[in-house]
């Protein structure tokens, strides 16, 4: 079509260069960029071999033309029209035969496609593959971190329950013993710390009360033993009296005898009773001697027991009243340790209260297992169901797929396809989000309802 | 004594459930799951079922209707214990029977309560 002469041409070169490039372009780089600079090159070369033709046929009308530029220039110029028209026409019939090239161009897009498609295939198995072996892991890891929840949280709830079974009787015993200690009184023995605070304060001051009146008695006899003093006193006086009685008789029968004697003979018989007089009258005198040294011995005596009484009147009272304050005191101290104990007997109370409550708060917080588990396994069920449903849509695409590559299947896909797993259910993606919404969603409704 | 069955595939809360009507001065029994949960009802009275509501063998709502088909399980108290707080379950299972509706993680004194109250 275009003559060998052509070849010498500079734009006969830079088409076959453009070509030689797309050519290289087309095996290096991506479909699309060679698609695009196939068309440049095309736009480029049909360029170029228009205008190579039209510098050739300028070319040759002006050789036709040099010969005779004169007077037969009317006749060449028509000659010179026919000849472009008919240049013209050729170069019409040349482009119309370049159609080869789209069809060139069309079965390398093709060919693209066919390709871009396989290589979409490969990706799609691949990431199921991958996704599903991950899926696969996290399920096994899932499951592990569920059992090992449930380890644990068995074993905290296990130990806090002997916790709090250990506490709750440490308690209990330490409530009975501080009880006792504040209980009511029995009939017989004190049996509690105020029952012996009170029983030994009634049986002291009962005591002290004894020692008093033990005192009192001492004062009153003190008292009578002065009575007693003045008596022997008074005895003395008497004894004196008998005295004076014994010497006058005395007297009396002295003058007696001298009248016996005075009388002679006569007299004899009532010297005689002289004599006998003056007899009793010293005996009267023995017996008063007698008599005032056994009183005096009563008043040494009752003088020493008077002395005694008095010290011992004094002491008792002393003592008593000393014992007395001693066991006040004894009592407010145990009294103020009774209160001690009610007090620490109220604050253990109170801590058995925080106890309980610290119980209730660990109990609610151990349940923390059973919700985690739970939003853990829902979360296993949506992701089965992604690998489900992922497997469908792979399974139609390499349907699609072979429809479209008859001749050329994606045997990597179907080697490298993961095993299928069925969906157990129709509705399983909603029985998921259901379950989903349950465990996740706040309380839509009271935490207790009785129906 | 009055004797309470808890049922729930969670050993944990069974032993929550145990310790917190234990302490309380209740007598409990425990099924993993429904269908021991029934059989253990066949064998001895109960007076009142705790059960969870997703579990696996027969699922607490299953429970409920299968206790109500039973002559001496007409009127026993019977609480659901889970972590379903949707009305949609709650009409579950109130339909089926169920005397109330607890939501996890119950409180232990409330949970007490609402026991005495259907003890009566």
């Amino acid at each position: 079509m275009i003559p060998a002469s052509l070849a010498t041409r500079w734009w006969a070169w830079a088409a076959a260069a453009c070509i030689g490039s797309w050519a290289w372009t087309l095996a290096h780089v991506p479909t699309l960029v060679a698609i695009g600079s196939g068309c440049a090159t095309l736009i480029a070369v049909v360029l170029l071999l228009g205008h190579g033709v039209r510098r050739y046929r300028l070319q040759q009308a002006s050789a036709v033309l040099a010969p005779g530029p004169g007077e037969l220039a009317d006749a060449t110029a028509a000659a010179e029209e026919d000849e472009i028209a008919a240049l013209l026409r050729e170069t019409n019939k040349e482009i119309g035969e370049i159609p080869p090239v789209d069809q060139i161009l069309q079965s390398m897009e093709a060919d693209n496609h066919r390709r871009r498609l396989e290589d979409l295939l490969r990706r799609w198995v691949d990431v199921a593959h991958r996704y599903s072996e991950a899926a696969l892991v996290l399920r096994k890891e899932i499951h592990a971190v569920v059992q090992h929840t449930e380890q644990a949280a068995n074993t905290i709830s296990s130990s806090f329950q002997a916790v709090i079974n250990k506490a709750t009787l440490q308690a209990r015993e330490a409530m009975e013993l501080l009880e006792g200690t504040q209980g009511g009184a029995g009939e017989g023995a004190p049996q509690s710390l105020t029952d012996f605070i009170r029983v030994s304060d009634e049986r002291l001051t009962k005591m002290a009360d004894e020692v008093v009146r033990v005192a009192d008695l001492s004062v009153q006899m003190v008292k009578e033993l002065d009575g007693v003093q003045s008596r022997t006193q008074a005895i003395d006086g008497f004894l004196l009296d008998v005295e004076k009685l014994a010497d006058q008789t005395s007297l009396l029968a002295l003058n007696a005898d001298i009248e016996a004697a005075r009388v002679g003979e006569h007299g004899r018989g009532f010297s005689v009773v002289a004599q006998e007089i003056r007899r009793l009258s010293q005996r009267s005198h023995e017996f008063s001697d007698r008599i005032r040294q056994h009183l005096k011995a009563v008043k040494v005596g009752l003088h020493k027991t008077y002395g005694d009484m008095r010290n011992l009147s004094a002491a008792d009272m002393e003592h008593a009243l000393k014992i007395k304050q001693e066991v006040l005191e004894l009592t407010r101290s145990l009294e103020t340790k009774n209160r001690e104990v009610a007090e620490t007997v109220s604050r253990i109370n109170t801590i058995s209260r925080e106890i309980a409550q610290d119980v209730h708060n660990v109990v609610v917080s151990l349940q923390f297992h059973d919700i985690t588990s739970q939003k853990l396994k829902a979360m296993l069920e949506p992701m089965d169901e992604l690998r489900r449903t992922l497997f469908h849509l792979m399974q139609e695409t390499m349907a699609v797929g072979k429809n479209l590559l008859p001749s050329r299947p994606a045997e990597g896909a179907e080697t490298t396809a993961p095993v299928p797993e069925p969906p157990s259910e129709d509705d399983a993606g909603d029985s998921v989000i259901r379950k989903l919404r349950a465990v996740g969603a706040p309380t839509s409704g009271p935490p207790v309802e009785l129906f | 004594m009055p004797t309470i069955m808890t049922v729930d595939d969670t050993a944990s809360m069974r032993q929550m459930i145990s310790f917190t009507l234990g302490s309380a001065g209740y007598e409990v029994i425990e099924a993993a799951d429904g269908a021991e949960a029934l059989k253990l009802a066949q064998d001895r009275k109960v007076d009142l079922v705790i059960a969870d509501v997703n579990m696996p063998n027969m699922d607490g709502i299953t429970l409920v209707k299968s206790l109500r088909a039973m002559e001496q399980y007409k009127f026993t108290p019977i609480l659901m214990l889970t972590t379903e707080s949707q009305a949609g379950k709650r009409d579950q299972g109130r339909s089926a029977g169920a005397t109330g509706w607890i939501v996890k993680p119950f409180n232990p004194e409330q949970l007490v309560d609402v026991v005495r109250k259907v003890l009566g």
